[in-house]
């Protein structure tokens, strides 16, 4: 069944979804972690990407974000090949990300706020020359991106007060937000999300749940690397999951849940019995 | 509001520049003394750019130090070309060796880049040895007329003073400008975190060889004011030791702050005014002092500064951030 929906995205792929993965294939020294990985994520749509630990999964959002070229295999966004640019060529062209293991600007006590001057990089364009000889431009510049700052911090729920903080004085669970308000401040088309629930407690989860949602609701595409099952089944359109390497499934989440290989793979009998268990495939 | 914030500074830029007609003129001593502080402000500043924001540590700062100095030193000795000419062609041929030099160099991180570095600064030094006849070679370039800017000649000391100072005191405010511009904001992205900094678009290759231009262009115009203040300049002016006393008097003074360097370099070139008193002993407290200041201080000595200023000004100052507009 979920072959024949892939080969049906296939045909009609590169027209009707945003980001369209072309059989990539990624091995390091002999191990294979990514084999002939094809899926797509349509326009405004939430893509959950799942899959056991070492699946691939962090793998290939690397290799979307160009961190990582792949062996073999394209990536087209928007129907443009971006195998061959360097991250933050892709980052250019509205693809934000976020990490696992958060990686926020802590050097030379760089606050929250400086966090998310940065994630404005694209729509400022800085440069030496700009910052000695146009200091009235780039004063306004600063006082325009700061407001929109305040409202990033405001939008993933964090007080307007904690943009004078350094980022490592902030809970866990904000520090995330903020990774989130940094890649939101590039105004970005499409966000790749690393596992952003991790280490979250479930009231923050539910937190996160309004927040995912919020974000689409702007019309931003988002692919969404989880474990978190209750979330990931009460946010995603579609979900893909990756199996050592190899795509496994792909469909709704209904269709996902009733998956008996992915059930096997993945979800364990526990979550068979929450599902009804009882479909055949 | 914004005076009394900036009172500090408006006090220490009036002992710059009422120095040499006051103190300056009991024991003009003091006036070299503080031309050679100004060259290494410099230095220091510059390189702040480069390892305390770009975080791309350098050993070999000297190298370019020694090209500002060499390229206005031979063009004004040897080819008669005015040192205000000599000075902006050391700027330009040292901006553009580490155009060179950084593309290949910038791709190596940590401890690699810094022996990369210093390996180019042996390089640099044992060129400049080879090629006497063009620079003097070991023995040294002899003959460097003083500095002369719209007909007027700097050999009073008192007035090259005020000429040096003058750079130092642009070459601080344009450092502070790229430091708090979203440039300064990038660079400290590439120190933090290089992937995540490319994740966000920025071409992190491209901004730490325009640091490294920019670093080096300012070292090499310290080097052109040595050049032409001493009238005579060595290799040995410019060796390895020279670079890692450039990052001693970063560190020393708090890395990454502009400031902190400018402490550190003007600590470290008095400090010998004090110890000299110790005699045989001098060396002795030098390195002492160094070491209590590096071990009790680890933030240098911008960071007892700022302490003693939040402690003075009391906690209202420390964690207010200016308000701007209004919270709904």
């Amino acid at each position: 069944m979920h072959d024949e929906a892939s080969r049906n995205g296939r045909v009609d792929g590169k027209g009707k979804h945003l980001l369209w993965v072309d059989s990539i294939t990624k091995s390091f020294s002999g191990l294979t972690a990514l084999f002939d990985v094809s899926f797509g994520i349509e326009r405004g749509h939430i893509k959950a990407l799942i899959g056991p630990n070492g699946a691939g999964k962090t793998t290939l959002l690397n290799v979307i974000s160009g961190i990582l070229s792949p062996d073999s295999g394209h990536v087209y966004y928007r129907g443009k090949d971006l195998t061959r640019l360097r991250p933050h060529e892709i980052a250019a062209q509205g693809l934000s990300r976020t990490f696992q293991l958060v990686r926020l600007f802590t050097a030379n006590n760089a606050k929250v706020l400086d966090n998310l001057l940065v994630g404005a990089h694209l729509k400022l364009k800085p440069s030496f020359v700009k910052s000695l000889f146009l200091r009235g431009t780039i004063r306004h510049q600063n006082l325009v991106v700061r407001e929109t700052a305040y409202e990033k911090l405001r939008f993933v729920g964090l007080e307007r007060a904690a943009g004078d903080t350094s980022p490592s004085n902030l809970p866990f669970g904000n520090q995330r937000l903020l990774e989130i308000a940094r890649a939101l401040m590039a105004e970005p088309e499409m966000l790749l999300l690393d596992e952003p629930a991790s280490g979250l407690n479930d009231a923050e989860v539910e937190d996160f749940k309004k927040l995912l949602l919020a974000v689409k609701e702007k019309g931003m595409t988002i692919l969404l690397v989880e474990h978190n099952m209750k979330l990931v089944m009460d946010v995603a359109d579609e979900i893909v999951v990756l199996d050592f390497g190899r795509k496994l499934a792909e469909g709704n989440c209904d269709e996902i849940s009733c998956n008996r290989k992915v059930i096997e793979a993945y979800l364990g009998s526990d979550y068979m019995k929450l599902a009804g268990g009882n479909h055949p495939e | 509001m914004k005076v009394k914030r900036n009172i500090g500074w408006l006090i220490l830029l009036l002992f710059i520049a009422l120095f040499p007609v006051t103190l300056g003129r009991i024991s003009p001593y003091y006036n070299t003394v503080l031309i050679l502080v100004g060259i290494y402000v410099i230095l220091a500043v510059s390189l702040d750019l480069l390892t305390g924001f770009a975080g791309q540590i350098s050993v070999g700062h000297a190298a370019f130090y020694a090209m500002g100095a060499y390229t206005s030193g031979i063009l004004t000795a040897k080819h008669s070309i005015s040192p205000s000419i000599a000075l902006l062609c050391g700027l330009f041929v040292s901006g553009l060796v580490a155009w060179g030099i950084g593309r290949a160099v910038l791709r190596l991180k940590g401890y690699y880049l810094a022996m990369a570095t210093l390996g180019l600064n042996a390089v640099i030094v044992k060129l400049i040895t080879c090629f006497a006849p063009i620079t003097g070679g070991a023995s040294g370039l002899l003959n460097i007329p003083p500095f002369r800017i719209f007909g007027l000649t700097l050999q009073d000391h008192t007035y090259y003073y005020y000429f040096v100072w003058g750079v130092v005191i642009l070459v601080i405010s344009c450092c502070l400008a790229l430091a708090k511009s979203p440039f300064g904001s990038t660079l400290i992205a590439i120190h933090s975190d290089e992937e995540a900094a490319s994740t966000l678009g920025i071409d992190c290759p491209k901004y730490k060889l325009h640091v490294f231009v920019i670093s080096s262009m300012l070292a090499g115009v310290a080097g052109s004011l040595f050049a032409h203040f001493m009238g005579f300049i060595a290799p040995d002016d410019f060796d390895i030791f020279t670079s890692i006393l450039i990052l001693v008097m970063l560190f020393l003074g708090g890395v990454g702050t502009i400031y902190g360097a400018a402490l550190g370099a003007a600590f470290l070139k008095l400090l010998p005014e004090v110890t000299y008193r110790f005699q045989i002993y001098e060396l002795f407290f030098h390195g002492l002092i160094l070491i209590l200041v590096l071990i009790f201080m680890p933030k240098g000595l911008l960071g007892i500064l700022t302490n003693v200023k939040d402690w003075l000004l009391g906690s209202k100052y420390r964690s207010n951030p200016p308000s701007l507009g209004t919270e709904p």
